[in-house]
């Protein structure tokens, strides 16, 4: 049974995103009507609880040392087990670091509000970021947005988890792992010899 | 910056730049081709998707509906889609010409588009699969359609020499696919025309009743006419971007939009391999429960099957490792032939790209679930162990009982996979300027010297895969668009 302060901001966000919809917006805009929720957020101690940040392997293209933490938490549920030498979140840096600029401020709004730990509680989850929870919450937390009756929250999941699996399973270094040979090169090599 | 000033521009290098460039080059015109995306070749076709989807596909691979609810497959190439279709090739059905000429004014007939269809056939090397020759992938939904008495048949490809590597999708890399960059595009060079690619066309300047230029980031060419072929989703946002708004530009936007199955044998498939379409069934094309649809198979490479496949940690990586034994079959909804149907709606992103929003309504719900069905039941009638669904919620078919279970798996925005692979519509031909962007010989209704060639005009869906109506249409308009020439 949600809450009275969880519907209000429920009800918050629909009206906000109805707002928004009148006006001009990019991918992930819609997803993140929430620019306002995360504001509202931003303005309560618990919306200030930190990202737990993690070390990139390389230098970063896009994202901030908290949005690659976030990140990085985020595909380590989505892809579980996943051999760190194909990082996810590197390569996922580099992707989007050639989004359009609109593009790429809606994905880090995404993140942002991912993380937010107000956000998580009015939701009636653990009033912690994402990146401070328990794998256990973490999945329980991508369950709830993938099947949300808010729809920026199922927009928000595809968005975050199409992104790291492709990422994934697109590296030669995972074909292996579901049975996939490769490319035939040695046919088209030969074929272009003849 | 320099000034060109040829006969005709023609934006975007896909099956209707391409083809109308040719007869134009051919015909004695001074022709220009402005292309935004880059020029390939099969040296760079690595059979990667990591390398395939950013550089050949528009939004690198990324581009979906606004609520990211349909993943929009657009080529964005030298080539246009024709670098990273799937070879099916079908002639533009009669029965949808009827529609068009009944509804919309038009006079198309089967008997006028005939002769632009077989050039094109020659052209393109465009024949009949040999049963044989189709991959299990395929061959799965030949034999489970003929045990249940549904039509189905090998379909018509446009190769030459071609080796089922399976890799269509991501640029040939034997240049077997005779894409426009192969065909029609070299066919206008030779006769003169000039291709400039990463040259994006941002806007065209008019005046009256003219087109008087078209820009971008570096150039300006000032043409005696304007041939927009940027295929749907960029050329109703080119035209909105410019002004270009009279009539309903944008509106009626038609996606077939496409649910995708999986089915699981207990033997190895492959699907990664072998040519990706060779199989398709009609036989649910006309419904009069509501809107047909028709089924194909897509190719089976493991980021797409990641991106299609529901859930996340182990389950979806339980999913994957089953690759090998997994078809994938794609039920595509005939969406635009129901006056109700608002269709897809194409915006102006604040970047001045398109934006699209594409509404679900019952009518999609009841073909979505239908369709799936069907799939289901005919892989059951093959002999398949599981069938799998897109739900977020999945559903997982052992035997016919549990079909009924589709029926109640939630459906809406994101919570089933959608993808479109065939854009029509935004720029609808027509007599009526208040239900058309251009007129029946695709000139604009306002700007006289202004066309719009390419799979826009399409004023419904078409029920089959579009490029070989677009490279007919596109034919049949070049004599219009030289007409305004002179």
């Amino acid at each position: 049974m949600p809450s009275v302060v969880q519907t209000a901001f429920e009800r918050f966000g629909r009206w906000y995103i109805g707002r928004m919809a009148g006006s001009r917006r990019g991918l992930l805009e819609k997803t993140l009507g929430g620019a306002a929720l995360l504001a509202l957020a931003g303005a309560v101690p618990l919306a200030l609880r930190k990202t737990r940040l993690q070390a990139p392997a390389k230098p970063l293209q896009f994202f901030t040392p908290a949005e690659y933490s976030i990140w990085a938490a985020v595909a380590g549920r989505v892809l579980t087990d996943a051999p760190p030498h194909v990082e996810v979140a590197e390569k996922a840096d580099a992707f989007l670091a050639l989004l359009s600029e609109n593009d790429a401020r809606d994905m880090k709004r995404l993140l942002a509000l991912f993380d937010n730990a107000l956000y998580s509680f009015l939701r009636g989850g653990p009033p912690r970021p994402f990146t401070q929870m328990t794998p256990e919450e973490q999945d329980a937390r991508l369950l709830a947005w993938q099947s949300s009756r808010i729809a920026i929250e199922r927009s928000g999941f595809q968005a975050l988890k199409r992104l790291s699996s492709a990422v994934y399973f697109g590296d030669p270094a995972t074909y292996a792992s579901v049975g996939y040979p490769g490319p035939p090169t040695e046919l088209v090599r030969s074929a272009l010899l003849r | 910056m320099s000034t060109q000033r040829p006969d005709v521009c023609v934006i975007g290098s896909g099956p209707g730049g391409a083809m109308v460039a040719s007869r134009l080059a051919r015909a004695g015109a001074k022709v220009l081709v402005l292309e935004e995306g880059g020029h390939y070749t099969k040296e760079q076709f690595d059979m990667q998707e990591a390398t395939a989807y950013p550089r050949l596909y528009q939004d690198r691979g990324n581009r979906a509906t606004a609520d990211l609810s349909i993943a929009v497959l657009q080529g964005r190439a030298v080539g246009g889609g024709t670098v990273v279709n799937w070879t099916t090739s079908f002639r533009t059905p009669d029965d949808v010409l009827a529609y068009w000429r009944e509804h919309e004014g038009l006079a198309l007939t089967p008997a006028t588009l005939q002769p632009h269809f077989e050039e094109v056939e020659q052209r393109l090397h465009i024949a009949k699969v040999d049963l044989d020759d189709c991959n299990p992938n395929n061959r799965a939904i030949y034999d489970g359609c003929k045990k249940l008495g549904w039509q189905v048949d090998t379909t018509r490809r446009n190769v030459k020499g071609c080796l089922r590597t399976g890799y269509c999708g991501m640029g040939c890399p034997v240049d077997a696919k005779q894409s426009a960059a192969l065909t029609y595009l070299p066919d206008a060079i030779k006769a003169g025309a000039e291709l400039r690619p990463d040259s994006r066309a941002e806007t065209i300047e008019w005046t009256g009743r003219r087109a008087v230029a078209v820009t971008g980031r570096d150039f300006r060419v000032e043409p005696r006419v304007v041939a927009v072929s940027g295929g749907a989703l960029n050329s109703p946002a080119l035209l909105l971007r410019s002004g270009i708004d009279h009539g309903p530009v944008g509106r009626k936007t038609w996606l077939h939009p496409t649910v995708a199955l999986g089915a699981y044998y207990g033997e190895r498939i492959e699907g990664f391999y072998g040519a990706p379409q060779s199989i398709a069934s009609h036989h649910f094309a006309r419904r009069p429960e509501g809107a047909g649809f028709f089924i194909e198979a897509a190719p089976v490479h493991p980021m797409l099957a990641a991106i299609a496949a529901p859930g996340f940690g182990a389950p979806l990586r339980a999913q994957m490792s089953l690759l090998p034994f997994l078809c994938a079959t794609i039920a595509l909804m005939i969406d635009g032939f129901d006056e109700s149907e608002p269709g897809g709606t194409v915006t102006l992103r604040p970047d001045g790209g398109p934006k699209l929003d594409y509404p679900l309504g019952a009518r999609h719900y009841e073909c979505f679930r239908a369709a799936m069905k069907a799939v289901a039941q005919l892989h059951l009638a093959n002999g398949a162990r599981e069938i799998r669904t897109s739900h977020v919620a999945q559903v997982r078919i052992t035997s016919e009982g549990d079909l009924a279970r589709i029926d109640a798996a939630p459906m809406g925005p994101n919570l089933f996979g959608l993808f479109t692979a065939h854009q029509m519509g935004g720029c609808r031909m027509g007599t009526d300027p208040s239900r058309s962007v251009v007129n029946p010989q695709l000139r604009h209704h306002l700007l006289e010297n202004l066309f719009v060639v390419d799979g826009s005009v399409f004023p419904t869906g078409l029920g089959v895969n579009p490029m070989e109506s677009i490279y007919g249409l596109a034919s049949w308009a070049a004599e219009h668009v030289k007409a305004a020439l002179s």
